[in-house]
């Protein structure tokens, strides 16, 4: 939590703005859905609400909050009622745990007639030591929110849905934990900062104690020691997040809505937050592991703090987290835009294409780069066990 | 030690909670919910204890792939038949009969213990910990491991060779 009551303050007002961060990008991206859907349909799509259709965000807002309450009469209330709130948290807990930054160091400052000593304020609600492990035991509790939609609800469909849903993830749920292990092998930890600050500086391969120097204009990120890994990873977070072409649970030609089908108003929208909450921690994910996080060629936080060494330190410090921030949500809102794209341009799959995609194909694939990544990282760093 | 101490009893309290209304829940459902939420109390006293990552592997194996299955399967089949089989009859007399005995003995050896429990050794990071569990599991361990290994593929071979006699997609022709 912290030391002092100006640290416990700044660490309760980081989880908020990590929360809200989640909440707020929903709207955007629900735009950018509709305008880029439209786009690749060639359509117009929302344009009549205010400029490029913006403001429709706020009309749907308005029309979400004062939509009647309806509850299925021969439902479980009570579950009915938990099923969308906990479709909003294994996302926020997740996004808490990711850095967004680099940490800011602040010097000690007078304040109210007081000394306030130094602090280090990580970009991330909470560190737990585990990073990654954390991560994907929390978002592997997602599957919970779809099962208890569709028994709250009791109706055929959503029961249907819900039963789809668990069973697509836990097919996928085996390939990504493994294409991970194969990003925790590479960097041999599982702190998300020590993953970043590894991926930063040119790309430069150590065999046999050699240095292979040849592809050092690249930069170093894992994509170019993981790429079998990164395509089952991020192939596997569409499954996860329930999205096209993996939308069985909800697929509205077969089961009108899936485990949503009771939901409306605002419960309906806590389930969209999720979803979306998701893809913003597949997409913060991929881009940890095998894009540099915040780094790109010649911006990390060193060379970052050396254009801002005329502020004071603390400014500095600030200033380099805001920069790199930026950096990394650039990132994130490509990999974000390859979530809409792929959404808008693939068909549904079927469902037992679904479960042997998930089981014959990336499950062996994901193994074999475990294997594989195993034994050239024991050959390679450590010629015969020294 | 204070708030540790109110940390973790409270924690326990509504572990022993949730697990007292796995087992009085009629609806075969909820008690599988109510067991969820215990498997996620149990890796949250695991945290608190410093085991960090067996409470991060707790959370992904029992709390997010067992559980999943367990509430998929039961919101699959209709139950009634063993629900009758289970609440009464000689059979089930027996178990609930040792498993109050069980439940006892738990309860007498945790009595002696119960503050000790809080006294973990300082904690090494984190890293360092699933380093140990692993090495640990691959020298000292090894036989159990590779017998649990062994025994996970039987039962894995055994339930394909039960699901394809009784018919399904996958069936024999």
């Amino acid at each position: 939590m912290g030391a002092d009551v100006f640290e416990i303050t700044v660490n309760f007002v980081k989880m908020v703005a990590i929360f809200l961060l989640m909440v707020q990008i929903v709207p955007l991206l629900v735009w950018v859905e509709r305008r880029g859907s439209a786009y690749i349909q060639n359509r117009f799509g929302p344009n009549r609400v205010g400029p490029l259709g913006l403001t429709q965000l706020l009309a749907d807002a308005v029309k979400f909050l004062t939509k009647e309450d309806f509850v299925p009469g021969r439902g479980y209330p009570f579950i009915y009622y938990a099923a969308p709130i906990v479709a909003m948290i294994p996302a926020a807990l997740a996004l808490n745990a990711i850095p967004l930054s680099s940490p800011v160091h602040v010097e000690a400052f007078e304040m109210l007639g007081q000394t306030w000593g130094p602090y280090v304020f990580l970009a991330q609600g909470y560190e737990f030591g585990i990073g990654v492990v954390f991560v994907l035991g929390v978002s592997s509790l997602a599957a919970y929110a779809l099962l208890l939609a569709g028994y709250g609800s009791n109706n055929k469909y959503s029961m249907y849905g819900a039963l789809r849903a668990s069973a697509q993830t836990i097919s996928y749920e085996l390939a990504m934990g493994l294409s991970i292990v194969g990003v925790i092998l590479l960097f041999n930890t599982f702190n998300f900062t020590e993953m970043i600050a590894q991926q930063a500086g040119p790309l430069v391969f150590s065999l046999f104690g050699h240095k292979v120097e040849a592809l050092s204009f690249l930069p170093n990120w894992g994509i170019f020691y993981q790429p079998l890994g990164a395509i089952i990873l991020f192939a596997a977070m569409f499954a996860e997040a329930n999205r096209l072409p993996f939308d069985l649970p909800e697929a509205e030609g077969e089961l009108v809505a899936g485990y949503h089908t009771e939901y409306s108003g605002f419960k309906f929208n806590m389930f969209f937050i999720g979803e979306y909450g998701h893809m913003f921690v597949a997409s913060l994910l991929m881009v940890i592991f095998y894009f540099g996080g915040y780094t790109l060629p010649g911006v990390n936080p060193e060379t970052v703090g050396k254009w801002f060494a005329d502020f004071s330190p603390t400014k500095a410090s600030l200033l380099t987290a805001l920069v790199l921030h930026g950096v990394l949500m650039a990132k994130v809102v490509f990999f974000l835009w390859i979530f809409i794209w792929v959404r808008w341009t693939l068909p549904r799959f079927r469902y037992d294409q679904l479960m042997d995609l998930g089981w014959r194909t990336m499950l062996p694939w994901a193994l074999a780069n475990t294997i594989l990544t195993a034994i050239f990282i024991l050959i390679a760093r450590h010629p015969w066990g020294s | 030690m204070l708030w540790e101490a109110i940390g973790f009893y409270s924690l326990a309290f509504f572990l022993i909670f949730f697990a007292y209304k796995t087992i009085t829940a009629i609806n075969p459902i909820h008690s599988a919910l109510y067991l969820v939420l215990t498997m996620i109390g149990l890796a949250a006293v695991f945290y608190d204890l410093g085991a960090h990552f067996i409470a991060g592997v707790q959370l992904i194996v029992y709390a997010g792939a067992v559980m999943v299955l367990f509430v998929m399967v039961l919101m699959l089949f209709d139950l009634r038949a063993e629900l009758r089989a289970f609440s009464r009859g000689l059979f089930s007399g027996m178990l609930k009969i040792i498993s109050a005995g069980l439940l006892a003995g738990i309860f007498f050896a945790g009595s002696d213990s119960s503050i000790a429990i809080l006294d973990t050794p300082a904690a090494a990071p984190s890293a360092d910990v699933s380093r140990q569990l692993g090495i640990l599991l691959y020298t000292k361990y090894l036989y159990a491991f590779e017998a649990l290994g062994v025994l996970l593929l039987v039962v894995a071979v055994g339930v394909v060779a039960v699901s394809r006699i009784k018919g399904g997609t996958h069936a024999r022709h």
